[in-house]
């Protein structure tokens, strides 16, 4: 690990980094990187799964239904004639 | 040049893919809960017509479908995606490996996968500034997005590859005319060696003009001898011309992980639990083996819609192929629109019987399209015409009356033929169905070449 | 049963010891049938919700969670929600951008975490039910610290709607109390099937439950414990022996030390996804000017509202997803994680339940904690993560003293088998003295 990739993958977050936690994450997750490669002992695993217990089929029928008012859900955001404002795009 | 697709179509399904708010919401912001809106504690669940639609669509194409399929974030930061993730398929999408039988030419299908639309980004402000209003009624609408291998040579093919497959598409799932305005698409075309992505087109004028474009830019290029750079452009659609997309700040890494809050579907037996359509191209090219149309006519059927076709079929069985097509490339499919809302089982009967009278000539053409459309319009009038079928004198009179009524018809024959159809028009209406159109025909030119 | 519990009462406590980041009115406390808290990354309309962030300062979520729902269904009241590490990340309830509850029996040491404030609660509450959430021991860690029953059911077992993601595919909600009793009851009510979280869907329903005959003690787990600690743990297997009869072996578990990154990758790659969405558009903390670049924009916020925990999360989940990294660590750790639960099933073929002790120190000091490094940290959760990471339910069990804080044993039962475990925890409750602490109203 080092700083040039902490602040790639700080800007891949969407996170400014001041030089003093470029300095300690690089630290930090270097050794916790260290400390992960013990998982290259272990070569002949295969299986796996997204969760610990099996969720299979879990399906919903086709019902348009809508619980919460509009209204409400927009109620703390800032809205401009019913859309969301959001950042300039360029 | 090679041309390859990554189609996008939204799912006609009424609910979103992950949740339960309706698809046809208007009032921006109307059709929002707090699962499209990424609010936290807010969780999907899929919808089973859009797993079942994208599954049809694998099926179309014969691709693979793999045992279990699931979902994938793909993480990415933009305004109008509300969790920052998109929920789309990375590995085991609904189908891989497919083709599509493209007028003789197979065209491969890589694969064919679903995901989530984003939600629709509205610009305000000056260029260059512009700030973003956000609607996230089209967040969570249901995607398939159908990529092809790089097989299609030119834009002219692209376009109609695009257009059989969307007649293809329609049917299978149900989409409306209106929908496939909607259709977007990432061209990848390459002149050269190098490949340039165009992403985001809309429609397939647009497509067909962006392909131009780029096809005579990059020869235009190769012939100069400079480079064509591996590289994403967009398409402006007012000036019709690619541009190079905004160079990001940096690559994005989308970091895909699966999706821990869907599970896994069992999804190659639900595929072979749904009952297959005769897909519309099938369709057109066994209407042309079956009854001996031609592939213009089957086509024709086809694009008018598939009711059409089983009305012909079912026309066809009882009253033979040559009547039944005759009616329905003519009267019925004109007045498609018309009938389709009135098709019951009544008005099929009837409609069939009348292709059985004419078929076995008991009544004319002009008395069958007569009672045809009595049948569907109201300003027809349903009695049959007083005359007495079939007496000569009749006709001859009916002939005469018409070219009284119509002065100086010799002189207009003379300059052009076409000028008997006025006089035929009028016999037609004033014998009211009792005399074919063969007879009427024949008796009207007889009677101009004897005057001439 | 709680006459004489009142908010006035709560809120002195609270002073002392916060555990609460937001206490409620206490409408209906006087009668109702029982008072529960929540974790504040479980949403509540009538309180705000930020998971401990200041990212999600004055969040109100438009709706309860279900578990909340389902309290407040059956009589409960919420008296407010518990104060926590920011999204969870942490084993001492210090991360947090609000308050940082102290130790029920020494104020000067940490309760624990990521549910600290919730053990707070449930040793200081008479009666009281505490609704936590644990994704790598944050119920167990705090039980054992403040010396309650910490409950953690199977994965799946209970809705997690409404609850502030950490990692999805590990996130459970469990239940803090200081009688097992209490869980036992309660907690029937919040279990099962919500069609609003398809991972609690189609899983076999709460059986028939009876006391463990047989336990398995990994010899993993006992190594290199403090004397104090192992005494401890060890004057307790004695009495399941003798007093409750149940038959103790010692198992072999070699995947365990794999569980522990493999725990850090899911759970951090999941996170960064789940994180990724706080950028000053929709809820909780906004910019200053939406007239930057989006991308600026959304690094503003998120830089300046993030504690430093969920900054480090958030970069190593972002790198062990990355292209080129991901079958390294992301996939593999996915693939550990069956190996671990395969390990799990081995042992449940001998053995009606899996016992370690919960953590392998008591609740340290808050200096001691400042003075720790990251790694030193995550290495500590090494006995609570492999149930977590499997998924199998567990149970902390205080079972003793040292230097008069609590310590604690936790038993794993495997996937739905989550009834033996509070079956045992109220019968060890009948043998067991607790020592009360001093401010408990």
């Amino acid at each position: 690990m080092d700083k040039e990739t902490v602040r790639r993958v700080a800007m891949l977050a969407r996170l400014e980094l001041s030089e003093e936690e470029i300095e300690s994450f690089t630290k930090d997750l270097g050794e916790i990187l260290e400390h992960f490669s013990m998982l290259d002992e272990l070569q002949d695993l295969d299986d796996y799964g997204f969760n610990p217990v099996e969720v299979i089929d879990v399906l919903r029928d086709d019902e348009p239904h809508q619980e919460i008012p509009a209204e409400e859900l927009l109620r703390d955001m800032d809205t401009y004639e019913d859309y969301v404002r959001g950042p300039r795009l360029s | 040049m090679k041309i390859g697709l990554e189609i996008h179509v939204q799912l006609p399904t009424r609910s979103k893919m992950f949740c339960a708010c309706p698809t046809d919401g208007v009032t921006p912001n109307s059709a929002i809960c707090p699962t499209c809106l990424g609010m936290p504690g807010a969780r999907p669940s899929l919808n089973r017509a859009a797993l079942e639609m994208g599954l049809r669509l694998a099926k179309l194409y014969d691709c693979k479908i793999p045992e279990r399929t699931w979902f994938s974030r793909k993480t990415y930061f933009y305004p109008d995606l509300a969790k920052h993730f998109q929920v789309t398929q990375y590995d085991n999408p609904v189908g891989e490996y497919g083709v599509f039988d493209f007028r003789g030419k197979p065209i491969r299908i890589r694969r064919v996968h679903l995901e989530e639309d984003p939600g629709r980004i509205k610009r305000v402000g000056r260029q260059g500034e512009e700030m973003s209003l956000v609607d996230y009624n089209r967040s969570g609408i249901p995607l398939v997005e159908i990529v092809t291998e790089p097989d299609l040579s030119n834009p002219a093919e692209a376009r109609q590859f695009l257009s059989d497959m969307l007649t293809e598409i329609r049917h299978t799932i149900g989409l409306s005319d209106e929908n496939e305005q909607s259709v977007r698409v990432d061209c990848n075309i390459s002149v050269g060696i190098e490949r340039v992505e165009v992403k985001n087109v809309t429609g397939l004028r647009n497509m067909e003009r962006a392909l131009k474009y780029e096809l005579v830019r990059q020869t235009k290029m190769l012939r100069s001898k400079k480079p064509i750079v591996r590289e994403t452009r967009r398409f402006d659609e007012e000036r019709k011309v690619t541009l190079p997309a905004r160079k990001k700040e940096f690559e994005e890494d989308y970091g895909y992980i699966g999706e821990p809050d869907l599970g896994v579907y069992n999804i190659r037996a639900l595929a072979e639990s749904l009952d297959e359509k005769e897909s519309p191209l099938a369709r057109a090219k066994r209407l042309c083996e079956e009854y001996g149309m031609a592939e213009g006519t089957s086509r024709q059927l086809i694009n008018t819609s598939m009711g059409l076709c089983d009305l012909f079929e079912e026309m066809a069985a009882a009253a033979g192929t040559k009547a039944s097509l005759y009616l329905v490339t003519d009267v019925i499919s004109s007045n498609w629109s018309k009938i389709k809302d009135l098709l019951d089982e009544d008005m099929r009967a009837e409609i069939i019987e009348v292709a059985r009278l004419y078929s076995d000539a008991s009544v004319n053409d002009i008395e069958a399209r007569r009672r045809l459309r009595a049948l569907f319009s109201e300003d027809e009038v349903a009695e049959t015409g007083s005359a007495v079928r079939g007496d000569p004198k009749l006709l001859e009179d009916a002939v005469e009356k018409a070219v009284t009524a119509n002065p100086g018809i010799f002189e207009d024959y003379a300059k052009n033929d076409r000028a008997a159809n006025r006089l035929i028009g009028d016999v037609i209406n004033s014998t009211k169905g009792a005399f074919s159109s063969q007879e009427i025909v024949l008796k009207v030119k007889e009677r101009l070449e004897r005057d001439l | 049963m709680s006459s004489a519990l009142s908010i006035s009462k709560i809120r002195e406590l609270n002073e002392e010891y916060g555990m609460f980041y937001s206490i409620g009115d206490g409408k209906g406390l006087d009668g109702s049938r029982f008072h529960f808290s929540a974790k504040d990354n479980l949403t509540t309309k009538d309180h705000p919700t930020t998971a401990g962030s200041k990212i999600l300062s004055n969040y109100r979520p438009p709706f309860d969670a279900a578990a909340v729902e389902r309290l407040r269904e059956a009589g409960g009241v919420l008296l407010g929600k518990t104060s926590m590490d920011e999204f969870g990340f942490g084993t001492f309830s210090v991360n947090s951008a609000f308050e940082v509850p102290r130790n029920p029996y020494d104020r000067d040491r940490s309760c624990g975490g990521s549910s600290g404030g919730a053990a707070c609660a449930a040793a200081l509450i008479d009666g009281h039910l505490a609704l936590g959430v644990s994704t790598g021991g944050s119920i167990s860690c705090p039980a054992a610290f403040c010396g309650v029953f910490g409950f953690t059911p199977t994965y799946g077992r209970v809705s997690r709607y409404g609850l502030l993601d950490y990692g999805n595919s590990l996130d459970k909600i469990g239940m803090l109390a200081a009688d097992c009793a209490t869980i036992a009851e309660l907690f029937p009510l919040i279990a099962g099937a919500d069609e609003r979280d398809p991972t609690s869907c189609g899983h076999p329903p709460m059986g028939e439950c009876r006391i463990p005959a047989s336990i398995g003690i990994p010899s993993e787990s006992i190594k290199g414990l403090p004397p104090g600690i192992r005494k401890s743990f060890d004057e307790a297997v004695t009495k399941l022996k003798d007093d409750m009869g149940i038959e103790v072996r010692t198992l072999e578990m070699p995947m365990f030390r794999y569980a522990q990154p493999a725990y850090y990758i899911i759970a951090t790659s999941e996170a960064s996804t789940n994180l990724a969405r706080y950028g000053g558009m929709r809820y909780g903390a906004r910019g200053k000017d939406l007239g930057l670049h989006f991308d600026r924009y959304f690094t503003s916020v998120r830089s300046e509202n993030f504690g430093a925990e969920a900054k480090r999360r958030i970069l190593l989940g972002t790198f062990t997803r990355m292209v080129g990294l991901r079958d390294r660590y992301y996939l593999r750790a996915l693939q550990v994680r069956q190996a671990v639960i395969e390990e799990y099933r081995r042992a449940f073929k001998d053995v009606d339940a899996v016992l370690t002790p919960t953590m392998p120190f008591i609740a340290p000091r808050f200096n001691e904690v400042a003075g720790m490094s990251a790694l030193e940290i995550y290495l500590a959760d090494h006995l609570t993560i492999p149930p977590n990471l499997s998924g199998m339910p567990h149970l902390n069990i205080p079972c003793g003293y040292v230097e008069g804080m609590p310590v604690g044993m936790q038993l794993v039962a495997d996937h739905w088998d989550e009834g033996c475990l509070l079956q045992a925890g109220m019968e060890w409750g009948k043998l067991f003295e607790r020592i009360r602490p001093e401010a408990m109203i």
